[in-house]
């Protein structure tokens, strides 16, 4: 009876020594990444003063170069563009200059120059697959004699898309 | 075994699904006020400051006639403004204390908006042309004064003042 006692305890330590000593089990990670777009410009205000038009025949915007900062996140290769279109032509009460009298040039890998439309977006940039851009465009205004005088103004909307 | 096609038809149309949601098109705007300032402002430009008539035999040359002048006027106002360029002569013809009339210094003209004739005034001033808006505007204009026996001997001279006005 004494020397059964340590036996089987020795039998059951054992046994319990034998048992598996790791498991796996599995864990799904999701990352959901969706398409997103920011945009930001680096004013919100464009000023071109009076000039003579014999001295000055296009008029740079006062405030110099706008900076251009979008971000997007697309399929990839998908298309990722930008564009300006104004709300209306430079309106100063009755009267009116053509909103395409504003154009822009531009620098920075993507951006393009262009004319500025009252009724078409024009397009500013354009890439493809998500990232971050920066560029810049400097404003002009065709100054001309005939205008009437006034203040005008109007407003230039940018969207960007990213499909 | 048809229930296991159905759940792999499910699972298929969820991967889809998610899919089309990530990528769907985001759009991102802003805005930029723009503001131009027109202001009035003329400009007046004649292509002679001087005109000589060397002295001629009545008899030959009746009539002293210049070279055409040209006229430049560029004139920025508000819609419907008047543009308006007059002359006012300084006085008459003068060669010390002798005078010639300087109403019959006279002139034609060429160009869009432009009198045609007129006789220059040293009171009044007389109007060489006018237009309404802004604007280029460009024309010609030719001075004459008659050589008459009558004149003592001299040599004449006047100013001739011309003035743009865009309100």
């Amino acid at each position: 009876m004494r020397l059964t006692v340590p036996v089987l305890l020795l039998i059951v330590l054992v046994a319990a020594g034998s048992a598996p000593a790791a498991q796996t089990s599995n864990a799904t990670l999701n990352a959901s990444i969706n398409s997103a777009a920011r945009l930001s410009l680096s004013s919100a205000a464009l000023t071109f003063p009076d000039a003579d038009p014999d001295t000055s025949p296009s008029i740079q915007a006062a405030q110099g170069p706008i900076t251009v900062t979008a971000k997007a996140r697309t399929s990839p290769n998908g298309t990722v563009t930008l564009t300006v279109r104004a709300t209306d032509e430079l309106r100063s009460g009755l009267n009116t200059i053509p909103a395409s009298n504003i154009t822009w040039v531009a620098s920075g890998a993507g951006f393009t120059n262009g004319t500025l439309s009252a009724t078409t977006a024009q397009p500013i940039a354009t890439w493809s697959g998500s990232g971050e851009r920066t560029g810049a465009h400097t404003f002009f205004f065709r100054n001309l004699w005939s205008y009437a005088t006034g203040t005008y103004t109007l407003t230039m909307v940018y969207t960007l898309s990213a499909a | 075994m048809k229930k296991a096609v159905w759940s792999g038809v499910i699972a298929a149309a969820v991967v889809l699904l998610g899919s089309s949601s990530a990528f769907a098109q985001q759009t991102a705007g802003a805005s930029i006020a723009v503001t131009a300032h027109v202001d009035a402002k003329a400009k007046l430009s004649l292509s002679l400051a001087t005109i000589d008539w060397p002295d001629a035999d009545p008899d030959v040359v009746t009539v002293f006639t210049s070279a055409p002048v040209t006229v430049d006027v560029k004139a920025r106002t508000s819609a419907g403004g008047n543009v308006t360029v007059t002359v006012l002569a300084s006085g008459d013809l003068t060669s010390g204390t002798d005078t010639i009339p300087v109403n019959t210094l006279t002139w034609t003209a060429g160009g869009s908006g432009f009198a045609a004739n007129g006789a220059n005034d040293k009171t009044t001033a007389q109007t060489l042309g006018t237009w309404t808006n802004s604007g280029n505007h460009s024309g010609s204009q030719t001075l004459s004064l008659p050589n008459l026996w009558s004149y003592r001997t001299g040599v004449y001279t006047v100013t001739l003042n011309y003035t743009l006005t865009a309100p």
